[in-house]
C-alpha cells in the first residue's frame, strides 16, 4: 500500500504540473476505488471493469482493499489516507454500510466527489449509487427454479452471512419466491455463511434427515457448487441455483450441473460507478441512481458471461444511463 | 545426564494416565451427543449419517492433528488455515497443468510442509514467539494466495483425484480411511516413539528437555514441519472432495482446528494431550454441526448453541474429572 501512496503522489504532481504545461484540463484524473476484499470474485470484476472504464476515458485508477477481508478499521483508515491524497474522484463500496458513514463524511468535508456501489451506505452524500437489487436478483432466480420445477417440491435455502445485508435481501428475495408456490415446501433452511465447504457439509447433513429435495436456494455460487458436489457425491438429484453469475457457476451452468445464477454483474458495477466518478471530476452531467435490472443466468443466455472479464467490453454513457431501473 | 532425562521424561508418564482418563471422559461427551441426538432426530443414528459426521470430522482432523504435535511442545501454528489455501490453489494449478494426480498431492504437500519447515526456522534459528511467527506467516501466505488467486476461483479435477476427497472404497468414504491411519500413526507416533517422548518433554520442560540431550530444535523443526504437512494434506482432500477452491478457504479453518485440540484435551502450556482427544474434539465440534442441522436449529440461534455446547462440554469434563480423583 505505501507503494501506492507514492504513486499517488507522483501521479497528482505529474497531473498538476501536467496540467499548468499544457493548459487542458481533466484529462490523466485519478480514481480511488475502493472494494472490500481481494478474495469474492465480484470485486475482481468490479476492478477490472473500473480500469477498463478508467481507461477508455483516459483517467487511471488506484485500488484500495483491506489486507484483512472486509476490515472496517482498514478501510477507514485508507479512506484517511486517500482523503490526504486528494484523488479527482472516490469509487466506494463500504465494508459496513453503518460504520463507514463517518469515512464518508470525511470524503465530503475535503470536497472530493464520491460515487457509492454495491453496499447502498445509510449516510454522507454521494454523487451516485451504482447497484444491483440483491432482493431483486434472488427472487427472479428462484421464482426461475420454482418455474422449472413445475412450482411443488421439497425446497432447501443454504443461507449466507447472519446480520449481513447481503444474506438478508437474498434470503427475503428466495422467501417471497416460495410464499408464491403454496405447492413448494421449505424443508430446511439453514446457514452456510457463504462458504464452499460448510454448505457442503450442511446439505450432506440435511440429505440425511430429508429424503427428498427437489430444489436448493443458495445464497451465493460459491455455497451452490458446495453443494452440488454434496449432490453428486451422494448420487442424489436436486435442481441448484446460486447468486453473483462467477465464472465458476457460469462453467455449472455451461455443463448442466447448476440450473441458474442471479447475476449480481460486477463488471458492469466497476466501469458504470467509474464513469460516473470521472464524469463528476470533469462536471459533467451524472444520473443520481444505477440500480441494475436482475438478470438470471441460465442455459440459453450465459454465452456474454462466458467470456474472461479482460476481454468485455464496459456499455457506452448513453446505454449505461439506461440500465438502471431508477 | 541420566537424572537430568529422569526429570524431562517421569512427568510425561505420570500424565499419560491422566490423559487417557481424560479422553475417556471427552468419549462419554461423544456418546452424550449421540444419545441426545438420536432421541431428538430419527435420522441421526444411522449407518449413513455417522461416515457422514466420520467425513466431516476428518478435514479437521487433519489440521488438527498436526497442530496437536505443536501445542504439545507449548507452540502454536496460527497458519494452518492459510497454510491449507496456499496449497490448495497450488496443487490445484498443478493439476490443472500437468494433470497428473500424483504431482498435484506431491505438490500440495510439499507445500504444506514447506510452510511448516520456515515455521520452524522462525521459532528455532530466529527465536521468534511461535505465536507471533505464524501469526506473521498467516499474512504472508494469505498475501501471496491472494496476488496468486487474483480473485479467481480454480475448480473442475478428473476424478481419479475426486476419489481421494469425494470417492468410496468397500462402502466407506475415503477421508474416513485417511483418518483411521493418520489417528493411528499420529498416536502410536506421540505414545511409542522416542521422538514422540522427546516432544511431550519439550512442552512440559524445555529446559530439562535440553540439558537431558533432546536435540529441541530439531524435534520443534520437524513438529512445524509436520503440521504444514498434515495442512497439506487437508489441502488435496478439501480441493478433491469440493472440486474447487479459492483464496479464502483457509480462514474459516484455524480457530475451529485450535478449538478441537483444546477440546480434546490437549493444554495450551505443552506436555498434556493426545492426538486421540483431538479426534474427539473435531467429532465434537462436527457433531454440533450436524445436529443443529438435523434439527434445523434457526441459523440465528446456530452459533450461539454452539458457543454454549462447546463451554459446557470442556467444563463438565473438568467436574467429573476432579470428582473422579
Amino acid at each position: 500500500m505505501k507503494h501506492h501512496h507514492k504513486s499517488i503522489c507522483v501521479t497528482l504532481t505529474l497531473l498538476v504540473l501536467g496540467g499548468i504545461a499544457t493548459g487542458a484540463r481533466a484529462d490523466g484524473e485519478t480514481i480511488a476505488v475502493f472494494t472490500k476484499n481481494q478474495t469474492n470474485p465480484f470485486f475482481q470484476a468490479v476492478r477490472v471493469g473500473a480500469d477498463l472504464a478508467a481507461k477508455s476515458l483516459g483517467a487511471k485508477t488506484l485500488h484500495y482493499i483491506p489486507t484483512k477481508s472486509d476490515s472496517i478499521s482498514e478501510q477507514l483508515s485508507q479512506i484517511e489516507d486517500v482523503v490526504v491524497k486528494k484523488p479527482s474522484a472516490i469509487v466506494l463500496d463500504p465494508v459496513d454500510y453503518k460504520a463507514m458513514v463517518p469515512g464518508v463524511e470525511k470524503i465530503n468535508d475535503a470536497n472530493i466527489p464520491v460515487v457509492n456501489f454495491a453496499d447502498h451506505s445509510a449516510g454522507g452524500s454521494f454523487v451516485s449509487f451504482v447497484g444491483g437489487d440483491d432482493y431483486r436478483i434472488s427472487l427472479e432466480t428462484a421464482r426461475f427454479l420454482l418455474k422449472t420445477i413445475g412450482g411443488k417440491g421439497n425446497i432447501v435455502i443454504i443461507e449466507g452471512v447472519k446480520g449481513t445485508l447481503t444474506n438478508a435481501e437474498r434470503i427475503r428475495g428466495f422467501k417471497d419466491a416460495l410464499a408464491e408456490n403454496p405447492d413448494a415446501k421449505l424443508v430446511a433452511s439453514q446457514p452456510g455463511n457463504f462458504q464452499r465447504l460448510q454448505a457442503l457439509q450442511v446439505m450432506e447433513n440435511l440429505m440425511q434427515s430429508n429424503f427428498q429435495i427437489d430444489g436448493v436456494l443458495a445464497a451465493n455460487d460459491a455455497m451452490a457448487t458446495g453443494v452440488i458436489e454434496a449432490l453428486d457425491a451422494a448420487n442424489r438429484k436436486a435442481v441448484v441455483i446460486g447468486v453473483n453469475g462467477t465464472k465458476e457457476a457460469v462453467d455449472a451452468i455451461k455443463a448442466g450441473k447448476l440450473l441458474a445464477s442471479g447475476d449480481y454483474d460486477g463488471f458492469i458495477q466497476g466501469c458504470v460507478a467509474t464513469m460516473i466518478a470521472i464524469r463528476a471530476a470533469r462536471n459533467q452531467p451524472v444520473v443520481k441512481e444505477i440500480v441494475l435490472k436482475p438478470a438470471v443466468i441460465t442455459k440459453d443466455n450465459y454465452q456474454p458471461f462466458d467470456l474472461p472479464l479482460e476481454s468485455r467490453i464496459c456499455p457506452t454513457w448513453d446505454d449505461a444511463a439506461k440500465l438502471g431501473t431508477k | 545426564m541420566s537424572d537430568a532425562t529422569k526429570i524431562a521424561i517421569a512427568p510425561r508418564r505420570s500424565l499419560l494416565s491422566q490423559d487417557v482418563t481424560q479422553v475417556l471422559y471427552r468419549l462419554l461427551t461423544v456418546l452424550v451427543i449421540c444419545v441426545a441426538l438420536s432421541l431428538l432426530s430419527q435420522s441421526f443414528f444411522s449407518l449413513g449419517n455417522i461416515l457422514n459426521v466420520l467425513r466431516q470430522a476428518s478435514l479437521m482432523f487433519f489440521i488438527a492433528s498436526g497442530l496437536t504435535l505443536v501445542v504439545l511442545t507449548a507452540g502454536l501454528d496460527l497458519s494452518v488455515g492459510a497454510n491449507v489455501a496456499l496449497s490448495a490453489c497450488i496443487a490445484g494449478t498443478v493439476i490443472h497443468h500437468t494433470g497428473s494426480t500424483a504431482l498435484g498431492v506431491l505438490s500440495g504437500l510439499a507445500t504444506g510442509a514447506g510452510v511448516g519447515l520456515l515455521n520452524g526456522l522462525m521459532v528455532t534459528m530466529l527465536r521468534i514467539p511461535s505465536f507471533i511467527a505464524t501469526y506473521g506467516m498467516l499474512w504472508v501466505l494469505n498475501g501471496l494466495t491472494y496476488w496468486y488467486m487474483a480473485g479467481e476461483t480454480i475448480h473442475g479435477f478428473p476424478p481419479g483425484f475426486r476419489q481421494i476427497g469425494s470417492g468410496y472404497l468397500l462402502g466407506l468414504p475415503t477421508p474416513v480411511y485417511l483418518l483411521v491411519i493418520f489417528l493411528a500413526i499420529g498416536t502410536f507416533f506421540a505414545q511409542r516413539t522416542t521422538w514422540g517422548q522427546q516432544i511431550y518433554a519439550i512442552g512440559a520442560n524445555p529446559v530439562a528437555a535440553r540439558l537431558s540431550g533432546i536435540p529441541v530444535n530439531r524435534r520443534l523443526l520437524m513438529v512445524y514441519a509436520v503440521s504444514g504437512a498434515m495442512a497439506g494434506l487437508a489441502s488435496i482432500v478439501f480441493l478433491a472432495r469440493l472440486n474447487s477452491a479459492e483464496a479464502d478457504i483457509g480462514e474459516s479453518l484455524t480457530l475451529p482446528a485450535i478449538a478441537a485440540v483444546l477440546i480434546g484435551g490437549t493444554s495450551l502450556f505443552g506436555g498434556v494431550g493426545t492426538v486421540f482427544g483431538t479426534f474427539v474434539g473435531a467429532l465434537i465440534l462436527t457433531l454440533v454441526l450436524n445436529g443443529m442441522n438435523l434439527l434445523q436449529v434457526n441459523a440465528s440461534w446456530q452459533p450461539f448453541v454452539t458457543g454454549i455446547i462447546l463451554i459446557l462440554t470442556v467444563w463438565l469434563d473438568m467436574k467429573s474429572r476432579q470428582r473422579a480423583r
